[in-house]
């Protein structure tokens, strides 16, 4: 028979006694060194599961214990010990179960933060009372008029008042938006932009409203920010947000201990996938809606032009990272706009006059002088800034 | 729960037989030798645990992670070695499943609670902050009696009364001096944790004053001040350089630029200063007159977070296992003991032997709650 050299630990002190370890009759444990003469019935002792490399321990019933390299002999000794961890640690030396458990991983890592995470979010949201998300928009509107240089508007009254009318008419049969609300902000830092805040609150930049040729445009990016309002679109991406943090957290823990860095990066790239679903489904949603209004949704294609041509314009030095951006697709907004203004089109062509490519003059005669329109929008590119396409890093905006 | 402490002194090397003497004589004292701590784990060994315990915890609906956490954990205590002895990790499976269970419940109570009062959950989280410094003990007490060397179990001696001195009472003085005092108070618990370790007879001791700890979060804190403050006026010299003349704003890559170089400036003191603190720990330590020396080089700690960090980027998480044995096995290639005995003399405490059954028994408490 076969004998193994172990350490023994008698439990009460450190001391190292090197022993010799053999199976006796199939019953008993014998183990003999300097001093050391034990005969132990097998059903007395507790072994420790097979993991790597390391060694492994006897436990024998007084508190003493045994420590052996790692040997087949052990398992036989024990046949029916720790089931489970045997299972376990064969699958950890089995190439293809080690294959299998990677693609089990990234499967479920992928179906996580493609399905379990909007969906867990979209419950949340589901069930968090009205109040939550209200007071949440309100602390998002107070840091971005401490820290975003949001400035009250400098809009004249006449000016905000018919764009509210707009705003209203818009939502005035959506169920829930009795209290969705639009604000007027002077936001040189952020540019021609408007906002959809947790809690009902759109809002709209001075340099929007005068960068745009025509107030229907403006209807296309308000139906666009409603379509965030209805559902719920800041406070879901909030959500999200944060599950992500969390299970990144809890993964990469202290490892690296830039746990920050290694959070924030997928964050901000998930960020920016589950924002771009949130912005087709608002786009989606503003088409369908200034199709019910009698408006053309063709005209948020022109928006979309509109603002591309004053990126570009400015962007000469546009230095942010393009597949990062939403921008490849504005092309496919567009075109998705364009598509819908056709079909409008052809299902009322009693509302000609609500298309952008109305030329009044050609169709109804009614001719005037194009040329001081355009003067006012020229104006605007003085108030600079940067990419209105851009996704801002803080989760809570949705930026249109 | 208090115990009058025994005062051993370090053994000398035992004469060959047993019994070892109580007092041992001081007379020709063994010469000091360091004992340096190795790491023999492997990051593709390791990796087969990680993917496969992971897999069975995510097809178990993490049920199977409580044997996750004690195959994780026997891996790198069993590839810890000091005097060629490995050290053990004995925590069961169950217990642990259970320390689980009551952390989802209680944080799926929290969530809940929002939806009905905000009251109520700010009262669940008020709980848990009560609790805290009495959790940190069991956790510790948990931790300690699970983790064994030469058949003997180290102890945390618990005493809840001080703990909620130093992690609950000391916030309020840390608060009113705006954070300043906080290197004290990390100290003040540093102190608290080591002292209250057992291994044996032999008693831990934290030797560093709290004060200590003032100069490398100084240092650290100066020189992130100093940072911040050279980026800021950097920031603002570009962006008046780059905006002269002209009335467009400055490109969005000097304000990334910025944020980048503000935050790789933390990173590089962090890893600095952990290093620092770490060493500082160690080396306030002794255990029945053996110390710990703990060489911990910031530059290298640095180089292992950063590279880590791009490690796991690249690989979405998959070489995380290589992370963390390249990170275990520099630290234990920068920590040795300085002893003059053999380590054969230790006994258990009087009476301790029953722990191991103790253990068991008041298992309900007997709970690991790894928050």
């Amino acid at each position: 028979m076969t004998s193994l050299a172990a350490r023994y630990f008698d439990g009460q002190s450190s001391r190292v006694h090197d022993v010799a370890v053999e199976l006796l009759d199939n019953r008993t444990l014998r183990l003999r060194g300097a001093g050391i003469e034990r005969d132990e019935p097998l059903e007395h002792l507790r072994v420790s599961p097979r993991l790597a490399r390391i060694a492994r321990t006897i436990e024998l019933a007084d508190g003493a214990r045994l420590l052996l390299d790692d040997h087949p002999l052990i398992d036989q000794w024990f046949p029916l010990h720790n089931p489970l961890q045997r299972w376990v640690d064969r699958l950890e030396r089995h190439a293809h179960a080690v294959a299998a458990s990677i693609v089990v991983c990234v499967l479920s890592g992928a179906v996580l933060f493609y399905w379990g995470v909007p969906w867990m979010s979209d419950r949340i949201a589901a069930q968090l009372p009205e109040q939550v998300e209200t007071r949440l928009g309100e602390e998002v509107l107070a840091q971005l008029d401490r820290f975003a240089g949001l400035a009250p508007s400098s809009l004249d009254m006449e000016r905000q008042s018919g764009l509210l009318e707009r705003f209203a008419a818009l939502k005035a049969d959506m169920p829930g938006a009795e209290n969705h609300r639009l604000l007027f902000r002077n936001a040189a830092g952020i540019g021609p932009n408007a906002l959809a805040l947790p809690g009902g609150t759109v809002i709209i930049t001075d340099q929007l409203v005068s960068l745009v040729n025509d107030d229907r445009e403006i209807d296309a990016v308000l139906a666009h920010e409603l379509g965030h309002q209805q559902q719920h679109h800041a406070l879901r991406q909030t959500l999200r947000s944060s599950f992500v943090i969390v299970i990144a957290a809890m993964f990469a823990g202290d490892v690296s201990s830039a746990s920050a860095v290694v959070v924030a990066v997928p964050t901000f790239l998930l960020q920016g996938h589950y924002s771009r679903e949130f912005e087709s489904e608002a786009d989606a949603f503003a088409l369908r809606t200034l199709a019910e209004k009698g408006t053309s949704p063709a005209w948020f294609a022109q928006a979309m032009r509109t603002l591309e041509a004053f990126v570009s314009d400015q962007g000469e030095s546009d230095d942010s990272p393009g597949y990062l951006s939403s921008h490849p697709q504005t092309r496919e907004r567009i075109d998705e706009a364009e598509f819908a203004g056709e079909k409008f089109a052809i299902e009322h062509p009693e509302l000609y006059r609500e298309r952008p490519d109305y030329d009044a003059c050609a169709e109804d005669g009614i001719c005037e002088d194009a040329e001081s329109e355009e003067m006012d929008s020229d104006e605007v590119y003085e108030c600079v800034d940067d990419d209105c396409e851009r996704v801002e890093p803080d989760a809570s905006l949705e930026l249109q | 729960m208090t115990e009058s402490d025994d005062f051993s002194l370090p053994l000398a090397a035992p004469p060959p037989p047993p019994p070892v003497p109580h007092w041992p004589a001081r007379v020709q004292p063994m010469p000091l030798v360091e004992h340096e701590f190795e790491f023999s784990g492997r990051g593709d060994e390791y990796f087969r645990i990680w993917i496969v315990n992971l897999a069975l915890t995510i097809l178990s609906l993490g049920i199977f992670s409580a044997w996750a956490k004690v195959r994780t954990e026997r891996y790198f205590y069993g590839n810890t070695k000091l005097v060629g002895v490995p050290f053990e990790y004995l925590a069961k499976p169950l217990p642990i499943l259970l320390g689980r269970i009551i952390a989802v419940v209680l944080f799926s109570a929290y969530v809940l609670a929002g939806q009905f009062s905000i009251g109520l959950q700010l009262g669940l989280a008020l709980l848990v902050a009560v609790l805290a410094p009495w959790l940190l003990v069991r956790g510790l007490m948990f931790r300690a009696r699970y983790s064994s060397w030469r058949g003997l179990s180290f102890r945390f001696v618990p005493d809840y009364g001080e703990s909620y001195i130093r992690f609950f009472v000391l916030f309020l003085p840390l608060l009113a001096s705006f954070g300043l005092l906080y290197p004290w108070v990390k100290g003040k618990q540093k102190e608290f944790i080591v002292d209250h370790h057992r291994y044996g007879t032999q008693v831990f001791r934290f030797l560093a004053r709290p004060g200590q700890f003032y100069p490398p979060y100084l240092i650290a804190w100066s020189v992130i001040f100093a940072w911040m403050f050279g980026g800021a006026m950097l920031f603002g010299f570009g962006v008046a350089l780059l905006s002269a003349g002209s009335t467009s704003p400055p490109p969005q890559w000097i304000i990334w630029a910025f944020v980048v170089a503000i935050y790789a400036g933390y990173f590089v003191v962090l890893a600095f200063l952990a290093a620092a603190i770490a060493n500082l720990v160690y080396n306030s330590t002794e255990v029945g007159g053996r110390r710990f020396q703990s060489r911990l080089k910031g530059g290298r700690l640095l180089w292992i977070y950063a590279s880590n960090t791009v490690l796991i980027l690249v690989s979405a998480g998959l070489l995380i296992p290589w992370a963390m044995v390249r990170l275990a096995q520099y630290r234990a290639s920068c920590l040795s003991l300085l002893a003059r005995d053999d380590f054969n003399g230790i006994e258990v405490r009087q009476g301790q032997g029953i722990d191991a059954i103790a253990a068991e028994v008041d298992g309900l408490f007997d709970i690991d709650i790894g928050l």
